[in-house]
């Protein structure tokens, strides 16, 4: 299985900002090279807490020691579509 | 134990309306950021076992200075710290240099044997330490009538908080303890005894000792809920064969290399000098990590691994009934609720 990944982009993106509760910025507009940590603000229990409704969304099992690797909506993505597409 | 029949999606989970009334309680906690401090090198009494007067850092320079102090606490909350835990070696022996930090972050806990009352305007948690009755404490804290002095120096106020420390010696007296602060109005919260690196006296557990620690525990929430603060998951955790490291994988940056989230990144352990050691930083330093079954650190390790505890409704709720516990204990004005889990739950692996 793989996704589109511009479709898994805007779709991280809008669980991210569902999550966090943030304002200003919508799935279209959110920049998905913008780091999570340094100029989000988001810190290990929001990523886990990410991690949980990603895990619902697609069926697939993060790692928790592949949360310091995710620290873009793009990385995440494409760490999304490996997992899917290994079959993980 | 109760294995779950399958893995339940997280909302499911959390479709449930208990599990989803603590989980939005709890998770308005999660913008704290913690480290410690050391404010003292001093102390007025000298505990067999004592963590602070193992290695290297008892013998830092002892920094008096409050603006050095509010610089440093300045400069901490601009990096994101919100909650300070202001520790060794006995921070009343300081408390202008506790009301400095908190002026400038007025979230956080500090550690005292309790024989000096902190000023009421310190508005932080305020952990008391107990090891026993007043016998077992004059023995192996060489200070008499410690709880005595405690209750009359915090009767009252909302800010303080008995930790009972578990040893070999002591499992017994934590029932008298209980009931005279059940007594008193008063609350309790359960450490366990964690070897310093190279300690081999007769406070280190042993199998046989954390099974009977695990039941005396168990025996007191029960029967005094309201002043217990405590879980059956933080039972089971504290008391496991194999200390908090090996189940869960310690978060602190003593024993965790990541620096980009979470403890790794932000959590320091400052010395009485102002300096800290990334090697050396944890919540209760020169702790033996294959030993540690700290209330401190469990609180931020068990808390951490909220994934792998999101496999089914009774393992997350033994979580949340944890994480109640830690905010209890260490948030002032946080009160806990009723535990969600009583049925003892196998803590999720590493994986």
């Amino acid at each position: 299985m793989n996704t589109d990944l511009p479709q898994t982009i805007t779709r991280i993106a809008e669980i991210i900002i569902n999550t966090l509760q943030l304002e200003d910025v919508t799935p279209q507009t959110f920049d998905p090279d913008l780091d999570l940590v340094d100029e989000v603000g988001i810190d290990s229990m929001d990523l886990a807490t990410i991690a949980l409704v990603l895990r619902d969304e697609y069926g697939i099992r993060i790692d928790e020691d592949d949360y310091p690797k995710l620290t873009t909506v793009q990385i995440i993505a494409e760490y999304i579509n490996t997992k899917l597409t290994s079959g993980e | 134990m109760i294995v779950p029949a399958r893995e339940y999606k997280f909302s499911e989970i959390i479709a449930d309306p208990v599990i989803r009334e603590r989980w939005n309680k709890v998770r308005r906690y999660f913008f704290l950021r913690e480290s410690t401090y050391d404010m003292s090198n001093r102390c007025n009494i000298r505990c067999e076992g004592c963590y602070y007067f193992a290695g290297e850092k008892q013998f830092a320079e002892e920094n008096r200075d409050p603006a050095a102090w509010r610089q440093l606490l300045e400069a901490e909350k601009a990096r994101g710290i919100t909650f300070v835990v202001l520790a060794g070696a006995e921070p009343s022996l300081v408390p202008e240099l506790c009301e400095v930090c908190h002026g400038v972050i007025p979230l956080g806990a500090i550690a005292s044997n309790g024989l000096h009352r902190l000023p009421p305007g310190i508005d932080y948690r305020i952990h008391l330490s107990v090891w026993g009755n007043d016998r077992t404490s004059l023995a192996i804290r060489k200070a008499p009538d410690m709880l005595v002095r405690q209750m009359a120096n915090y009767q009252n106020d909302p800010r303080a908080v008995w930790v009972y420390t578990f040893t070999p010696v002591n499992i017994d007296e934590a029932r008298e303890v209980t009931e005279i602060l059940a007594k008193g109005g008063l609350q309790i919260t359960f450490n366990m005894f964690s070897s310093p690196v190279g300690y081999k006296g007769p406070l280190r557990h042993t199998p046989q000792t954390l099974a009977k620690t695990a039941q005396v525990m168990t025996e007191l929430l029960a029967e005094f809920p309201e002043t217990v603060l405590f879980s059956p998951y933080n039972i089971l955790t504290h008391t496991r064969p194999h200390g908090l490291h090996e189940l869960f994988s310690c978060s602190y940056p003593r024993m965790n290399q990541a620096t980009d989230i979470g403890l790794g990144r932000t959590f320091r352990q400052y010395r009485t000098n102002l300096q800290w050691d990334r090697e050396a930083a944890c919540c209760v330093p020169d702790t033996d990590c294959d030993d540690c079954r700290h209330y401190a650190a469990g609180s931020a390790v068990v808390t951490a691994r909220m994934y792998r505890h999101a496999t089914d409704p009774l393992t997350f709720s033994a979580w949340l009934d944890y994480v109640d516990t830690y905010l209890a204990v260490w948030v002032k004005g946080y009160a806990k609720g009723p535990n969600l889990c009583e049925t003892p739950v196998i803590p999720p692996p590493n994986q």
